[in-house]
């Protein structure tokens, strides 16, 4: 048996202090924690829970490949077990985190001036804000999709002409309506790889949408949001 | 007296690949081994647990034992060791309770157990790749696993929870395995892990190491076990039109309805789906495709599952296993509404597993006439039954030997209950 291998692979869990909570708007937040030793690339995701507690979810990492802090984008879900509990922690506290994994992650063999599209609705943006701020991709639209302005989430982090914010309940993005309504006025192109995170009826809308204009299922990377 | 040492798998490949690297382990350590409990001093069960029927299949075969007499040492292994240990301590006792990262150090538990050092199962450092290559073994196709864990996190499935996260086994160390089982005179190895398409190590992946195994140069054939369809790539297609590689994948489908697979949290889409069995039919018309489809999972209408069955007939499969939803616990899926009455799962199910029924025999029909190289596995009552390349069950009514390849006739196939063999006669 090869040195190095790995004696077992169970899920590596471990208590990781909060640093920072900003609140967005009411229900939605970004959670700082410490990194420790926790490396991992863009577009991945760890399950993150309160310290007393048994439950966890999957969050996307927002923040950056290099930063020396992990942020997890959080919406609060009505009800929900594991998000108003994280809601109420405070700087100096402790979430559990597990170790990051996923495949929704940038090919690393394609070149640095591909166009990509990035789709997002509601906190599914939060794997385009670390694509971009780790500085994943160059050339890249990002389509994001919210019922009101307020839901932007920092968009300041992108490049103004390349932020399409699709307002569906008032007037005040740069498109008001949703983003398959936008997708289907403006073509990208069968050349372009689209990544789409959010929910699995826009998912599912735009996996039409984009057949229907010639793009090859190769080239379209999912993750869905719950 | 040889202590004699009893055996009983439940589950995938993963599961028999690790039974078998045990029992030979424990040939070499001068003991009797065999299937069952009967007259045993130790009774080894590999559990399974992705389903609700798996967990009570598996607890079924441990009270078995024990109703029918067996107070010999007894371990418990597998996944649902990992999924449910406590609940297992409390029940069975006197059983020791082996997780899969520690299955590989029952040899060391029962040495030491008949030693009078009686070691509790959690002290041994083990590995979910420290197995000895097999050379006695159940099967005489030869184990070889690549890998173990899964991240994809399908949103119905417990198995990231009990195998962990995706680990891959140094490519060395593989082809080492694959050499020695062939010098042991092994004429089949299938390629076995969780979910073998993700292989990665040192950035070598699935295809550079099917590239490598190919090119090893020896008398085998290889046949690849269950995978996912979410990551092939050109070279893994050009890899397929090897003469070692054999015309079979079990490519796992789930459902044909694109909505339940994004509830699903599958990584591809029907269309991409039917794409691959397009291309496969196109390096062999037959290559055989089977396959395991989920009936009522939360939220599937009618009309998904309208969609499965279509996909049954349109496909052609040559194997379908059904299963019914099950919900296990601290899964995505477990949380989800829309939930779908029993009756109607078992509805849904028994049309399916008759349209899979059909779909089986058309396709093993088409090779009534041909030639297919038949590996023997089973000699008894003066019939021999063994799988041709396209991992098709063939009876030839004559005693034949054991773990050899022949070339055989196909002249009919014949029904045996739900079994459809086909039969042949010996050409060379």
């Amino acid at each position: 048996m090869g040195k190095g291998v790995p004696a077992a692979n169970k899920i590596k869990t471990d208590l990781h202090e909060i640093l920072d909570i900003r609140h967005l708007t009411d229900s939605t937040f970004v959670l700082r924690i410490e990194k420790k030793d926790l490396e991992f690339e863009a577009g991945q995701h760890v399950c993150v829970g309160p310290p007393n507690g048994i439950h966890t979810r999957e969050y996307s990492i927002y923040s950056a490949e290099q930063d020396e802090y992990i942020e997890i984008l959080v919406k609060e879900v009505e009800n929900g077990l594991v998000s108003p509990s994280l809601k109420k922690l405070q700087k100096g506290g402790y979430v559990v985190v597990e170790e990051p994994v996923g495949y929704f992650t940038i090919n690393k063999d394609l070149p640095q001036t591909q166009k990509y599209v990035f789709i997002a609705s509601g906190t599914g943006v939060s794997p385009f804000h670390s694509f971009v701020l780790s500085g994943k991709a160059e050339n890249y639209t990002l389509l994001h999709g919210v019922k009101y302005a307020s839901e932007a989430y920092e968009s300041e982090a992108y490049d103004k002409d390349k932020y399409v914010l699709c307002t569906s309940q008032e007037d005040k993005g740069t498109f008001n309506g949703r983003v398959t309504d936008y997708l289907k006025a403006n073509h990208f192109g069968a050349d372009a790889h689209y990544y789409l995170c959010g929910n699995c009826n826009m998912i599912h809308d735009v996996y039409d949408i984009l057949e229907e204009q010639g793009v090859s299922t190769d080239n379209i990377h999912a993750e869905v949001y719950f | 007296m040889k202590k004699r040492i009893g055996f009983k798998t439940l589950g995938c490949r993963l599961n028999q690949f690790e039974t078998d690297a045990l029992a030979s382990k424990f040939v070499g350590l001068g003991y009797e081994v065999v299937e069952n409990s009967k007259d045993t001093d130790v009774f080894i069960v590999n559990t399974c647990t992705v389903t609700n029927q798996s967990d009570q299949k598996s607890r079924y075969v441990v009270n078995n034992a024990l109703n029918h007499g067996h107070t010999g040492m007894l371990v418990i292994t597998g996944c649902m060791a990992n999924n449910h240990k406590e609940q297992l301590e409390k029940r069975y006792p006197n059983a020791y309770v082996v997780d899969n990262q520690q299955k590989s150090t029952i040899p060391q538990l029962v040495e030491a157990h008949y030693n009078k050092e009686i070691l509790p199962s959690n002290q041994n450092v083990g590995g979910v790749f420290d197995y000895a290559p097999a050379a006695e073994t159940f099967h005489t196709r030869s184990m070889i696993k690549i890998q173990d864990g899964c991240d994809n996190y399908c949103t119905f499935c417990i198995i990231p929870k009990v195998r962990g996260r995706a680990v891959s086994r140094p490519v060395e160390d593989i082809l080492e395995n694959i050499r020695q089982v062939v010098g042991f005179g092994y004429k089949e190895v299938v390629i076995t892990g969780v979910n073998i398409s993700r292989y990665n190590y040192n950035g070598i992946g699935f295809s550079a190491l099917l590239k490598q195994i190919v090119d090893i140069k020896l008398d085998f054939r290889v046949r690849i076990s269950s995978i996912e369809p979410d990551s092939f790539d050109e070279e893994f297609f050009e890899l397929l039109k090897h003469p070692k590689i054999t015309p079979h994948l079990h490519l796992c489908l789930q459902s044909a309805s694109e909505s339940v697979l994004l509830q699903m949290r599958r990584m591809y889409t029907y269309k991409l789906y039917k794409r691959i069995v397009e291309r496969l039919r196109e390096i062999d018309p037959r290559f055989n495709i089977t396959t395991d489809i989920i009936v009522g999972f939360p939220g599937e209408t009618e009309a998904d599952f309208q969609k499965s069955l279509d996909a049954v007939e349109e496909l052609s499969f040559g194997h379908v296993h059904t299963f019914k939803y099950s919900k296990r616990e601290d899964t995505r899926a477990a949380r989800m509404s829309n939930v779908v009455p029993e009756q109607d799962k078992t509805l849904r199910s028994e049309e399916l597993r008759q349209a899979a029924n059909d779909s089986k025999i058309n396709y093993r029909q088409q090779f009534i006439g041909e030639q297919l190289h038949v590996l023997v596995d089973t000699v008894k009552d003066g019939y021999s039954k063994g799988y041709g390349e396209y991992y098709v069950p063939v009876k030839i009514n004559q005693s034949l030997e054991r773990n050899r390849l022949y070339t055989v006739k196909i002249t009919g196939i014949e029904a045996q209950g739900e079994e459809h063999n086909l039969i042949g006669v010996v050409q060379n």
